[in-house]
């Protein structure tokens, strides 16, 4: 068990694998100017929200003090200690010195908290009893070097102070080595003091050697103490350079503003060179060379504060998806507007602004989610000071994913595309009948309707119901999108079927140029153009199959379930690429490589990181897999499978065009003496489509579609890993380190085929696989339309055959 | 210059062309016939990201 802290909801690990944990330093009342006036005027709710911000800006851990003068600091603290753990998933670090207030706000917490902290400063009266409290309640310490001296300014102090802590900490009260976080202080050497040039010097060395000296224990330090003093744009970049240096040394915890870290790697070499001499003390004039490079810097935060007009700074908000302050700006924008023009006149037309860029490759998927969140939380905070929300002039669209198709990402991401541009939405759900989408649209008489569906049977379901929909005599336009349409398919087979305009729209930007067209008197349907040449059908191009493949070796026939699948490693099987680009949306786009490069480590990777830990941690990724090794012949295009005495009809489709692919060509008939086929069902649970479901439904969009997204791939990492565990088992692969820029090009033997994919579309082929694996035992059913529950699985077909390479039919 | 398939990661170098859909090396990515698709997950070439 590795040294953890946690919350009512989660654990996370004192020590990460890529440290440090950061722990949240912005509600303090010493520290945070919101946060000292949200306490002075008793507004828990904002002193809450502080501490959920910090958490939304990547904090593990939330150092909550509430010491100031003229406060009873034990009525406050026991207020927000209860409010916190039942809100915040990260855990608590409690910032009090008293014993008392210890010792009644630790039962309170339903976690294991970090108490800050204990010292000597009293000769270790305190650190006495604050030691029983953490023993008592299980609590890991923050350890500040300060004894009846002060503070420890030098390394030998730092070090001689931990040691006499440690002694009466570890041995003296029983705590564990690792429930011991030292903070061994640092201060700033932004001030020109003389004897404080060397301050990061003397931290960084006791850091070190009280690492080496007390080994296991943990260390946390203020790192912006180090740039005390100095401008915000220069203690950014300084106090994340030695934050890298610190965790260099071995420290594992630091207390920042997590929004306020800068990546390593995206400070210049300039910049660095800069912030290490004055770290280092290289030479007399570092400080000053420092400060005269950040002069000419610019500040973010002073140009905020700029008296841009408030208009501006609203439009400037939702362009840059920044939530910060923004009901401070809505409040004082009533004051010159009425809540409804801020919304048709300011931001409405800044959201217009979001989706020319996104059109123009100018911004990603991501950023415009973050803008719809901007532009939703405005809306929700205005909504209360209007009289009644104007919906009779609005144009309204009733969105549904078709029945049989669960999927719903695609419709949400209309929802919330259009929902944020002004307009009505109702969302009536997944695997809708036609029926009701009439019923419905009637009842609500809305003004368009829109389609949604990923599965290839979604597409012909589509076309269905235009014949039912012009049956019925609607008269709403209709707009279709969805994984497998193509606009010829739509311009062929579904407008002709309705009378009304009929429309593909291949993103949630394409429905919204459809409904302006609409409103404009323009919208049209969907036409195509036979073109000269049509697309390409790949796949292997050979015709003559080697008919000499002797069956491989396997270890079992039959099937096995798999409960206990390592889940870290399917992180290594992740097809980052897919993730990153496709799912996520963080496209190169527009921008150079250097800059792509840069998004990426900025933006993507600390995301990324983010997710990873939480997969690792929230205990979401359950990863299981059903699968098995069957006797089968090949027979025509089906593939004959018995196992138990029972035998199941696998029918394949082949390719009309040459080469003329079928998948049960691969295998041997029965003359030529039968062969063995793999099978696998694999999924990574349905706790994941409950964490999505929240985040939806709090307008969390931007984290919605990038936890979404992550938990598809890892589902897919999952396949692409039991796969190679397969082929291992068939002796067709030895065991290697995983190539997974290989395995994404098919770099092995033999082919993984997922039902319902172009190979074999046909998901019914669900039916005889269920029957032969029973998925329901690693908790994956089929729903009527053969689909699997949860999302978040996948199925294939493992054929060993070395010609066996993917194809569309 | 590569490019790579946002929708799986495949990586289209010219040098080395795309046997799949008998394109032969040396093409340039902008110079593929009209119709070619991702031969791993069949995309449009709008899906792809320039790599170098």
């Amino acid at each position: 068990m590795k040294p953890s802290v946690s919350s009512l909801f989660q654990s996370v690990e004192l020590v990460q694998e890529i440290p440090p944990l950061l722990i949240g330093e912005r509600c303090n009342p010493n520290g945070s100017k919101a946060f000292r006036e949200a306490l002075l005027a008793d507004d828990w709710d904002v002193c809450l929200k502080l501490a959920l911000d910090q958490e939304a800006r990547g904090a593990q851990v939330l150092d909550l003090c509430v010491a100031y003068a003229g406060r009873d600091e034990l009525a406050d603290m026991v207020q927000l200690v209860k409010l916190c753990a039942g809100s915040c998933k990260a855990p608590l670090m409690l910032d009090s010195t008293s014993p008392d207030t210890l010792a009644t706000i630790l039962p309170l917490y339903p976690g294991r908290a970090i108490i800050n902290s204990i010292n000597l400063e009293d000769g270790g009266a305190n650190l006495d009893k604050i030691c029983q409290l953490a023993k008592k309640y299980g609590a890991a310490v923050v350890a500040l070097t300060i004894t009846e001296a002060g503070m420890a300014l030098t390394c030998a102090e730092k070090v001689a102070t931990a040691k006499q802590i440690y002694a009466l900490a570890v041995d003296k009260h029983g705590l564990r080595p690792q429930d011991i976080l030292f903070d061994l202080l640092t201060f700033t050497v932004g001030s020109g003091d003389e004897s404080m040039r060397d301050a990061a010097i003397q931290t960084l060395a006791a850091i070190k050697q009280v690492k080496h000296e007390l080994p296991g224990v943990g260390f946390t330090l203020g790192i912006s103490n180090i740039s005390f003093g100095l401008r915000p744009v220069a203690r950014k970049v300084l106090n994340s350079v030695f934050l890298h240096e610190a965790i260099a040394a071995g420290l594992t915890t630091a207390i920042v503003d997590a929004a306020k870290v800068l990546p390593y790697a995206a400070i210049s070499e300039e910049d660095r060179t800069l912030c290490l001499n004055l770290l280092f003390n290289r030479s007399a004039g570092a400080l000053m060379e420092f400060i005269d490079h950040f002069e000419l810097a610019k500040d973010e935060v002073e140009e905020d504060d700029a008296d841009t007009l408030l208009e501006e700074q609203l439009r400037h908000k939702v362009l840059k998806g920044d939530k910060e302050g923004l009901e401070d700006l809505l409040i004082e924008l009533r004051g010159r507007w009425q809540p409804l023009d801020i919304i048709n006149s300011l931001l409405v037309p800044s959201m217009r602004e979001v989706g020319e860029l996104f059109g123009r490759g100018e911004l990603l998927l991501p950023f415009v989610l973050q803008s719809a969140e901007v532009m939703k939380k405005s809306v929700a905070f205005l909504e209360p000071y209007m009289d009644k929300i104007e919906d009779d002039g609005r144009t309204s669209i009733l969105l549904a994913t078709v029945a049989g198709d669960v999927h719903d990402i695609g419709k949400n991401l209309v929802d919330i595309i259009l929902t944020n541009n002004g307009y009505q939405v109702h969302n009536i759900g997944i695997k809708v009948p036609a029926e009701e989408i009439i019923n419905k649209a009637r009842e609500l008489n809305v003004d368009v309707i829109g389609l949604s569906g990923l599965l290839v049977k979604s597409a012909l379901l589509m076309k269905e119901n235009m014949s039912q929909f012009q049956a019925v005599g609607l008269t709403q336009p209709v707009l279709l999108g969805g994984a497998a349409l193509t606009p010829k398919f739509v311009a062929q087979d579904c407008v002709p079927n309705y009378l009304q305009p009929v429309v593909y729209c291949a993103d949630a930007f394409a429905g919204l140029k459809a409904i302006r067209e609409f409103e404009a008197g323009k919208l049209v349907s969907t036409s195509w153009q036979p073109a000269t040449v049509t697309a390409n059908r790949p796949g292997p191009q050979q015709e003559l199959l080697d008919r000499s493949m002797q069956p491989p070796a396997v270890p079992f026939l039959g099937r096995r379930s798999v409960l206990d699948v390592d889940a870290e490693k399917l992180f290594t099987y992740l097809n980052e690429a897919a993730l990153f680009r496709g799912r996520w949306g963080y496209r190169r786009g527009k921008l150079s490589k250097e800059d792509y490069a840069e998004l990426n480590e900025k933006t993507v990777q600390p995301l990324f990181q983010r997710l990873k830990t939480q997969a690792l941690t929230e205990g979401w990724l359950q990863p299981k897999v059903s699968y098995g090794y069957f006797s089968c012949v090949s027979e025509g295009d089906n593939l004959l499978v018995t196992t138990e005495g029972q035998q199941y009809d696998f029918s394949f489709p082949r390719q009309a065009a040459s080469p003329g692919l079928c998948i049960a060509d691969y295998f041997r008939t029965a003359a030529e003496g039968g062969d063995t086929v793999g099978f696998f069902v694999v999924s990574i649970g349905a706790e994941l489509a409950e964490r999505t479901k929240e985040l939806y439904q709090s307008d969390n969009y931007h984290d919605y579609l990038m936890l979404h997204g992550l938990g598809v791939e890892l589902t897919d990492a999952l396949a692409e890993y039991w796969h190679e565990q397969m082929r291992i088992e068939m002796g067709i692969q030895q065991p290697q380190i995983a190539d997974i820029q290989a395995y994404v090009a098919q770099g092995y033997q033999g082919s993984r085929y997922g039902f319902g994919y172009p190979s074999c579309p046909d998901l019914e082929a669900h039916r005889p696989l269920f029957a032969m694996l029973k998925a329901e035992e690693i908790g994956v059913t089929l729903t009527e339309s053969c689909e699997m529950v949860p999302e978040m699985s996948t199925s294939a077909i493992i054929v060993h055959h070395p010609q066996a390479k993917y194809f569309a039919v | 210059m590569r490019y790579i398939c946002t929708c799986c990661g495949y990586i289209y170098d010219p040098k080395e062309g795309d046997a799949m859909n008998k394109v032969a090396p040396g093409v340039a990515f902008e110079d593929l016939p009209q119709g070619w698709v991702c031969p791993l997950c069949y995309a449009t070439v709008d899906n792809f990201d320039p790599l170098d």
